[in-house]
């Protein structure tokens, strides 16, 4: 079957200055995301991984290269058009969660569902990563793994094309973070959403489809995993 | 609701402190704006009603003498609508305690009652008299003499004294602020009265049969009051005019104006100083929020919530602020504003028209707390829009540490103990908020030094008047002219130190179209009494000819020293002369002119004749003097002394009051920032204590930070109160009186210690957060 492109980078490279010191951040990094596919980005911290997906999100733009969603170059979005493009057609996931601290965990999700136009029921999202009877607690109140579900249902129920994960596991403990990586894979094969990991932890590059590696900034490898394991399977 | 705005609420809850002190001043800002606009209204209506209601004269006409049959010719005058003649005259009420000194103004009034001036009680106008023997007393006078109706009063008139019956107590619109004269700074209802009396007995008693000395006229609305006073004077010449006095310039009515313009400028410029005091303090609070926001802001921009809905969900802190503050304070002055309108007429002894609330100041009020609270959100929370939601998911670079310019001075630095040095550093890392707080602070460190000021003012201006410019003890006012004989009758009679004769005449003074009525007094030019100073603080001499005026005059006559003005006397059958300001001189209370007696007399009365001597003495004259013929009045400087006391004891209420403003002010924005800046840097303190500091050390270095920036502000303050008081010295100066601009060391002393005080107290009160502070949690987390 032909797989269709959703995304498409092409030769992008991010610079940053922290303070007086500039940041060789990514270095031109080319390739091509899929509809419905599960990639693994791996990489040591710094090697450009969040850098890629940042980009990838719209949530930074590349200092060179372009960035096309279905043919269309987000690269040359204004900030308004970017600001639409994060709403309707991403959903993040992000380490440390970043709920709103003031908000109870149903609140967070219709925080982000407010502004869709074609978001999902909430309270099923919220059922469906088992999280029914929590949802009126605040994040205060939930473990880290809860606070993970809720993170994944906000970005879930916007119902966005795909789903972009910063180490999502990374601040879990393995038998949570399995339980997290399940609820993507099921995402993914249920819902048809394209995910893209993001992890330090090679291991969960046996569940994905394509893992792509990066060290120093740029891209070292692009393998097809032919057959996938489930992530139950997974031991680190 | 938007969960957007649900976590603002929650927000305000979390921050609630903060949020209450802040909603507090701007509340204070509403409340006075509301209460004094509403007031103020509420008293030009009130004024406006009782000038209609008793139909108060547009004119009054003070003369030597006129036959009431020509009083028909004046109503013929174009632009005339009414006319009435009156006697009126002072003269000493005997009252029980021998040595008091009582002055009362007798003024007739027809037996219908008349139509000009009415009188006024209980709702009624219009009061008439029982019969030749009664009177109708001043509401005021009776009230702080405990007089009832029923009583009788003694006037002690050429000698001889009356039993005149109470037979009604009144209140009247020339009368609303009871002031004998301009030189009285402030009403003393129980030293100076006025009683109605009727025709019959005034004009027999001072001799004014079948004539008057006053007459009350009303115009037409559309008349041009000018004109038709120039075509009264032509007609009115032969009766000796003395002095025509429009309503404006009325004793009682400018200084219920000036007082009407004081509780209008409250209404302006405090409330103006507390909302640009609280957007300070919301710009800071939020700029800091948002700082702590960042990755929540981060989190927003990644969910897709434009730049313009992040940046309106803080500027909607800043306005939930406004509008808590806007309500509670709109809700207080409107309570408030009842009782004070009704406060205020009962002071001013007028009828209050009807509280009325005028919907328009609270949709400016409502309009005003808007925009600076949303110009003030703008400025702390601008800062969202450049907050890349990347960016924001890492940790804030370290701002790039540079020395500051005091290290470069390294003499200086090497000596500055450590704790200090950081004092330094902190201060001038966030130069833009120390200088917005400085600024605060200055200005309310300003706001205490003026009611200090005018404290200073209102003594000094006393002291300089009766002490420096004006030395006698007793001015003595004749009947009328006298020979200049009557000196040595006089220093027959009492024991004086010295006596000086006077003429004291009111003249019209004009230069081009420019004119002014005022008391011209002639003193000998070697006067022993009167020190005339230059507004460049040399004593000026009076010379031959030519005449001294006061900076109010020299003012409103556009008039130099050199320039040529015209006398124009009143008196019949004499000129109008021309003469030259040789000196501008300083008085502030009362406005007057001054010649050499010998020239005043030759130009403009006959030779050799005073209206009164000017007296240094230690006995008490009043006493002597209180049977002798020809005398109308014995002035004390020293009663005046005493009932100026009274009036600056109650001045210090007042002033405790507008202190309480400008401390409230300071005690919110050191309160406000200190909590701003503990939060903001939890990590350095908890860092700090790791290394060995205990909570005094931290507490002490937040302290000197604040007690370092009490002192900037102070010292920038000090300008700046100058400049309050400059601008104070310029709204509240008038005809009649000229605050003078004095700098005391003192005051300012006196408002850096209480704004020092309002530090503390403000220093105090965020203790508790300090040592509350948890640092070794604040250390484990860097996510919020």
């Amino acid at each position: 079957m032909q797989k269709k492109i959703l995304m498409k980078i092409e030769n992008s490279s991010k610079d940053y200055k922290m303070g007086e010191v500039t940041v060789n951040a990514l270095c031109d990094a080319s390739f091509e995301i899929y509809e419905g596919e599960f990639i693994a980005i791996l990489g040591p911290s710094g090697s450009g991984k969040s850098t890629l997906l940042n980009i990838i999100g719209g949530m930074d733009l590349p200092t060179q290269g372009k960035v096309f969603l279905r043919g269309d170059e987000i690269n040359k979005y204004n900030d308004r058009k970017l600001t639409a493009y994060r709403r309707d057609k991403v959903g993040f996931v992000f380490q440390f969660y970043n709920l709103m601290a003031n908000l109870t965990a149903k609140e967070n999700v219709e925080l982000a569902t407010e502004m869709c136009k074609e978001a999902l029921n909430i309270d099923e999202v919220m059922e469906s990563v088992e999280l029914g009877d929590r949802k009126d607690h605040f994040p205060s109140q939930l473990s880290g793994g809860e606070q993970q579900r809720v993170a994944i249902a906000r970005a879930v129920a916007k119902n966005p094309l795909m789903l972009l994960c910063d180490e999502p596991t990374g601040a879990l403990d393995y038998k949570t973070g399995l339980l997290i990586l399940s609820l993507l894979h099921k995402i993914n094969r249920q819902l048809k959403k394209t995910v893209v990991i993001i992890t330090h932890n090679m291991a969960i590059g046996d569940m994905a489809d394509r893992i792509i590696k990066m060290r120093s900034g740029r891209i070292v490898e692009i393998k097809e995993n032919a057959s996938p394991i489930p992530p139950e399977r997974i031991e680190w | 609701m938007r969960k957007l705005d649900v976590r603002l609420l929650r927000m305000v809850r979390h921050s609630k402190g903060q949020f209450v002190s802040v909603t507090v001043i701007v509340a204070v800002a509403l409340c006075i704006y509301i209460l004094f606009s509403i007031t103020s209204t509420n008293l030009r209506n009130s004024v406006d009603y009782y000038y209609k209601i008793t139909n108060i004269s547009d004119l009054t006409i003070q003369l030597v003498k006129i036959p009431q049959g020509a009083l028909d010719n004046l109503q013929s005058i174009e632009g005339v609508r009414d006319v009435q003649g009156r006697v009126c005259v002072d003269v000493a009420l005997e009252v029980e305690e021998e040595k008091e000194r009582v002055k009362i103004r007798l003024i007739s009034i027809p037996d219908n009652g008349g139509s000009i001036n009415k009188l006024y009680s209980e709702q009624k106008v219009s009061m008439k008299l029982e019969d030749n023997s009664s009177v109708i007393l001043l509401e005021q006078f009776a009230k702080a003499r405990n007089i009832k109706i029923g009583d009788v009063i003694y006037p002690r008139i050429n000698g001889r004294i009356h039993s005149l019956k109470v037979s009604g107590i009144a209140s009247s619109s020339e009368f609303v602020y009871l002031m004998e004269n301009e030189q009285s700074l402030m009403p003393a209802p129980e030293k100076f009265g006025v009683a109605y009396t009727s025709e019959a007995f005034a004009q027999s008693v001072f001799g004014y049969r079948g004539s008057y000395n006053e007459v009350l006229v009303t115009t037409e609305t559309d008349a041009d009051i000018d004109d038709v006073i120039d075509r009264i004077e032509q007609k009115l010449d032969k009766y000796g005019v003395k002095k025509i006095i429009k309503l404006e310039d009325q004793l009682s009515n400018d200084v219920l104006e000036q007082e009407l313009d004081g509780i209008e400028m409250l209404s302006s410029v405090l409330p103006v100083m507390f909302l640009t005091v609280a957007a300070i303090i919301i710009s800071i609070m939020l700029s800091r929020i948002v700082n702590n926001d960042r990755m929540a802001i981060g989190v927003l921009k990644a969910l897709g919530y434009g730049n313009r809905i992040v940046l309106s969900h803080y500027i909607k802190y800043a306005l939930a602020i406004g509008l808590a503050g806007a309500i509670l304070g709109i809700w207080g002055g409107m309570m408030l504003a009842g009782p004070i309108s009704r406060y205020y007429t009962v002071f001013f002894n007028i009828p209050l028209a009807g509280v009325k609330i005028q919907y328009g100041y609270i949709f400016y009020g409502i309009l005003l707390t808007c925009m600076f609270c949303t110009v003030s959100g703008l400025l702390g929370a601008r800062r969202v829009i450049r907050i890349m939601p990347a960016d924001s998911m890492r940790p804030e670079a370290p701002k790039s540490g540079k020395r500051t310019f005091i290290e470069k001075v390294t003499f200086f630095w090497k000596h500055v103990p450590f704790s200090w040095k950081m004092v330094i550093r902190n201060i001038l890392r966030n130069k833009k908020r120390f200088a917005f707080l400085v600024l605060g602070l200055a200005m309310a460190y300003g706001i205490n030094t003026v009611p200090l000021y005018m404290k200073d003012a209102m003594m000094s201006m006393f002291e300089l008047q009766y002490g420096e410019y004006q030395k006698m003890d007793y001015t003595i006012q004749f009947n009328g002219p006298q020979n200049e004989r009557i000196i040595v009758d006089l220093n027959n009679l009492i024991e004086v130190r010295r006596i000086e004769p006077r003429i004291e005449y009111p003249f019209e003074l004009a230069k081009d179209w420019r004119k002014m009525t005022v008391s011209v007094i002639g003193v000998p030019r070697q006067t022993a009494f009167h020190k005339f100073i230059d507004m460049k603080d040399n004593v000026i001499i009076l010379p031959e000819s030519g005449i001294f005026i006061t900076e109010a005059i020299a003012e409103k006559l556009n008039a130099k020293k050199g320039d040529t003005i015209t006398i124009k006397s009143f008196i019949p059958g004499k000129d109008d002369i021309e003469t030259k300001v040789t000196g501008i001189f300083k008085q502030y209370l009362g406005a007057n002119a001054y010649m050499n007696i010998e020239s005043m007399e030759e130009l403009l009365l006959e030779e050799q004749l005073i209206t009164g001597v000017s007296v240094a003495a230690q006995a008490d004259l009043k006493d002597e003097l209180k049977d002798v013929a020809n005398i109308s009045a014995v002035n004390s400087v020293d009663d005046m002394y005493r009932a100026y006391e009274e009036y600056i004891d109650l001045m210090l209420l007042a002033i405790g009051f507008y202190m309480l403003f400008g401390g409230v002010l300071g005690f919110a924005l050191i309160y406000n920032s200190t909590i701003i800046g503990i939060s903001e840097r939890t990590m350095e303190f908890a860092t700090l204590r790791i290394m060995g500091f205990d909570r005094k050390d931290v507490y002490g270095m937040i302290c000197r930070e604040n007690f370092v920036m009490g002192g900037i502000a102070i010292i920038v303050g000090i300008p700046l109160g100058a400049g309050m008081i400059k601008g104070m010295v310029e709204s509240f100066s008038s005809d009649i009186m000229t605050l003078p601009y004095i700098l005391k060391p003192e005051s300012f002393i006196q408002a850096a210690a209480a704004t020092i005080m309002f530090v503390i107290i403000a220093q105090l009160a965020t203790l508790r957060k300090v040592y509350n502070l948890n640092f070794i949690d604040a250390l484990k987390s860097r996510i919020s």
